[in-house]
């Protein structure tokens, strides 16, 4: 039964599943954390803060296009 | 085409003649059968992207992320570049499904109009089921049809197929589960204006990647389906991957199809099972994108169907149980269970009335008619009655 369902396949395949799909959500969401608080901050005249969101937000968008360009690479590493 | 070498040979060795003429005929024969089950694959390519990718773009429609015609146009453009990324899940089918030393044209043949059946009647009641398992219950049924159940391989039937298809859409659900639920606790205190408009920049991306996924996945079971023929028709060795203009040809195919569009299923999936903002959207799509990519990886054939409505439902369970219409999704369920058989059965059904019709080219050459005739009719009738279903 284990040689049926190839157990080891399947559960690489749901580890990695579950890893990019919550990881890339989870840092998609920090992005648009970033610019919505930049936006808000910046209307409340506190620059530095909003500085400060606004980089925190382009890392984690330059991490999510990251982790999909590694995805696809490894995609097409096989 | 062979042909006698001389007419002196047919004028002085009778025999040899009718030799010749006979092998030149099954040489016409099976030319003809693969020319038919080739054009057959790619029109179940071309269904397949009508049919499946509508449920790709329906979320970033459903959400306003993109304009239909221009979801529809990137979706295709992406099912073309997919389709060149893996080949593991062509193998798979050409492989490791059907024991390819027993299998003929014929039988791909059958098993392919099965498919193609099951996919009209999924696609006249608007359901979303599964094309990639009506390809695989079509080939199934044709060849345990034809060669009794010795003909299926059970360890990458169960392991490759059957299994991953309940598992994938039920890791679609939790990923797009757990990913809403981190959404709302990392930008729920934020306007909602930014977030939804950043949300829908994220499900450009998104949704192009489930499309580039779909190609990837869907384009490669017409590969395999096609390669597993001309294995059968001895144009390739056993175990061989698929040729490049085989590759280029499922892409061209599922690309179109894709273009062609689907609006009966894109309501049923946009709409009908549950009402998404961007957020949703983007993490229904995540997470059908990393299941199926990671799926592609290890050459499952899972349904982008399934998987992408898993995530759909997870993201509105993720939200609020009751957002999610479990009639609906109940529905679809079935759908799903009923695809492997009623495919199967179909496929089985073809192979008998294809082999009425004796070895040759003749049965496959009458049931493509037939079945020609009954697609136009069946789209005649659709455009008589105008307008897709309405969502409810």
């Amino acid at each position: 039964m284990a040689t049926l369902v190839q157990t080891g396949d399947l559960v690489k395949t749901v580890i990695a599943s579950v890893v990019a799909g919550v990881g890339v959500t989870a840092v998609f969401s920090m992005a648009i954390w970033g610019g919505a608080r930049f936006v808000d901050l910046s209307r409340e005249g506190r620059p530095l803060a909003a500085g400060a969101a606004a980089a925190l937000g382009g890392l984690a968008l330059l991490a999510t296009l990251a982790a999909v360009g590694v995805g696809i690479a490894v995609m097409m590493s096989k | 085409m062979l042909r006698p070498r001389s007419l002196a040979c047919r004028a002085r060795h009778a025999p040899c003649v009718l030799a010749w003429q006979r092998l030149a005929l099954v040489i016409v024969n099976s030319d003809v059968i693969l020319v038919i089950v080739v054009c057959t694959a790619l029109a179940f390519d071309f269904t397949n992207g009508f049919h499946d990718t509508a449920n790709v773009v329906a979320t970033s429609i459903s959400t306003g992320a993109a304009p239909p015609q221009v979801a529809i146009a990137m979706a295709s453009v992406l099912n073309f570049i997919g389709a060149f990324i893996s080949i593991e899940v062509a193998a798979t089918v050409a492989n490791d499904v059907v024991d390819a030393a027993v299998i003929t044209p014929t039988i791909v043949f059958a098993g392919l109009i099965g498919a193609i059946a099951w996919n009209l009647i999924t696609w006249w009641f608007g359901l979303p089921s599964s094309s990639s398992h009506a390809l695989i219950g079509g080939v199934v049924g044709s060849a345990v049809a034809a060669a009794g159940i010795d003909a299926v391989l059970a360890e990458g039937l169960v392991g490759k197929v059957l299994i991953p298809a309940v598992v994938a859409p039920l890791v679609a659900f939790g990923v797009a589960g757990i990913g809403i639920g981190i959404i709302y606790r990392v930008v729920g205190r934020q306007r909602p204006g930014p977030v939804t408009r950043g949300f829908r920049y994220g499900q450009v991306v998104s949704g192009g990647l489930l499309a580039l996924a779909h190609g990837t996945n869907d384009a490669q079971k017409t590969m395999g389906v096609i390669t597993l023929a001309l294995i059968a028709n001895g144009t390739l060795g056993a175990g061989a991957d698929p040729p490049l203009w085989v590759i280029a040809s499922a892409a061209a195919a599922i690309a179109l199809g894709t273009y062609s569009g689907g609006w009966r299923i894109i309501k049923t999936t946009g709409s009908r099972i549950i009402k998404m903002d961007a957020a949703q959207g983007f993490s229904a799509q995540g997470a059908g994108s990393a299941v199926i990519l990671a799926s592609t990886h290890f050459g499952f054939p899972l349904s982008t169907t399934h998987v992408i409505n898993g995530g759909v439902m997870g993201a509105g369970a993720g939200k609020r149980i009751s957002a999610v219409r479990w009639g609906v999704a109940g529905n679809i369920v079935v759908a799903w269970l009923l695809t492997l058989p009623a495919a199967a059965a179909i496929g089985a059904a073809v192979y008998g009335l294809t082999r009425a019709f004796g070895t040759g080219a003749l049965g496959p050459v009458v049931v493509s008619v037939l079945a020609i005739g009954l697609i136009v009719g069946l789209f005649a009738r659709r455009s008589q009655q105008g307008a897709p279903v309405p969502a409810s």
